[in-house]
């Protein structure tokens, strides 16, 4: 969130926001320490239900999408990191994706970082009709936890993960709500391990590479 | 009927804690993230009364269909049958058969007889535009935004968690 915050100090007056949005089940209870401690002047909001990431086809936190002034998508969803807090677990450096996002606030549908339709298209078309399910049987999960029925939660969260095994939100908002070892038979370490690593964690933005001018 | 339900009501209150999972006869529709208490038959169906489905739903039964504000669904004329019926004076709408015919995902609880609506297709077609789908959530004071009033402004929504 500091990093954020930095980033919407440099660019808040190019008519540009930054709309943080926490994907958290316990809401306030959860999300609210960061947001206090970090006290952003940007627009930081709360997500119990993961609606974002539903609505988007989120699979990870942290997701970045930009959204020009017509409300239309820019570039879709990846890995946004604005500073290198998080660089010994991610090894990604989060200069070549700042460099990209001023270029962009700065020259709009010009700039190079601006994806064109055709891609846009093959990335925004996510049609897996499991991954509709999945949300679903998340959605399900989470209502049961929330009226009190972890037990009965579980099996919804685990149905989840198998339907949308891409989803690292459905697994790790689920061991983070119980035991996981204990629940899950795993954690989010070995998930990763199993996964490949945390360079397949997260892969880094897919950025154009661009020629730097003397 | 009304014999029979006080008299499922008072088994209930009898046996108390013991009773959580016997619903009998009831069950919850989570719509649109809302849940509602229903009367619904059979466990295994979601045939619920009209009246049941508008307080769960917002959705009315109408001549041209299924509706709710500017939107409608007709319900398919040869198979009538499979969302509406009519018993002793009340309508009853299947609620999954329509779930169905919206292509809306459904998740089932069966010891808690509860039933999650996931987003209908109408709601997940954003993406043919291009345009980003709006949402309206809440910040910590409670205070409510939507992506639209950004409309204007480049905008970097950017999500993240505790966990």
């Amino acid at each position: 969130m500091p990093g954020w915050q930095a980033i919407y100090r440099q660019l808040r007056d190019k008519n540009f926001e930054v709309i943080s949005v926490a994907q958290d089940t316990n809401g306030v209870k959860d999300a609210g320490p960061w947001i206090t401690a970090a006290s952003p002047t940007y627009t930081a909001l709360i997500d119990e239900k993961h609606l974002v990431s539903k609505l988007y086809n989120m699979v990870n936190v942290p997701t970045g999408v930009w959204i020009n002034e017509e409300g239309k998508i820019v570039r879709p969803n990846e890995v946004a990191f604005v500073d290198d807090r998080f660089k010994t677990f991610t090894g990604l450096d989060s200069e070549p994706y700042l460099t990209a996002l001023k270029d962009w606030v700065e020259k709009g549908g010009k700039s190079v970082y601006a994806m064109s339709e055709e891609k846009l298209r093959e990335r925004l078309n996510v049609n897996d009709p499991n991954f509709v399910l999945a949300a679903a049987q998340f959605g399900l999960g989470e209502y049961l936890y929330k009226d009190g029925h972890l037990a009965e939660a579980i099996p919804h969260f685990r149905e989840a993960q198998r339907l949308n095994p891409k989803s690292w939100n459905y697994k790790r908002q689920a061991y983070a709500l119980s035991d996981a070892k204990r629940d899950y038979g795993t954690t989010f370490a070995d998930e990763v391990q199993k996964a490949g690593g945390n360079k397949v964690y997260y892969q880094a933005p897919d950025l154009p590479t661009v020629d730097k001018k003397p | 009927m009304i014999t029979a339900r006080a008299a499922i009501a008072a088994f209930v209150l009898l046996l108390g804690p013991l009773a959580i999972h016997a619903k009998q006869g009831r069950a919850t529709v989570v719509y649109d993230d809302v849940a509602t208490e229903v009367a619904a038959g059979d466990a295994a169906q979601l045939w619920i009364s009209t009246a049941d489905l508008t307080r769960a739903t917002r959705f009315e039964l109408k001549p041209q269909g299924v509706c709710r504000d500017q939107l409608c669904f007709p319900v398919p004329k040869a198979r009538a049958s499979e969302f509406v019926r009519k018993d002793s004076g009340t309508t009853f709408f299947n609620l999954l058969a329509f779930a169905q015919l919206v292509n809306q995902p459904v998740a089932h609880d069966e010891a808690l007889a509860t039933w999650y609506f996931g987003l209908r297709s109408d709601q997940r077609e954003g993406f043919s535009s291009l345009q980003a789908p709006d949402f309206t959530l809440p910040d910590m004071a409670g205070k409510l935004h939507s992506l639209s009033n950004f409309r204007g402004k480049k905008v970097l929504l950017v999500t993240w968690a505790s966990w």
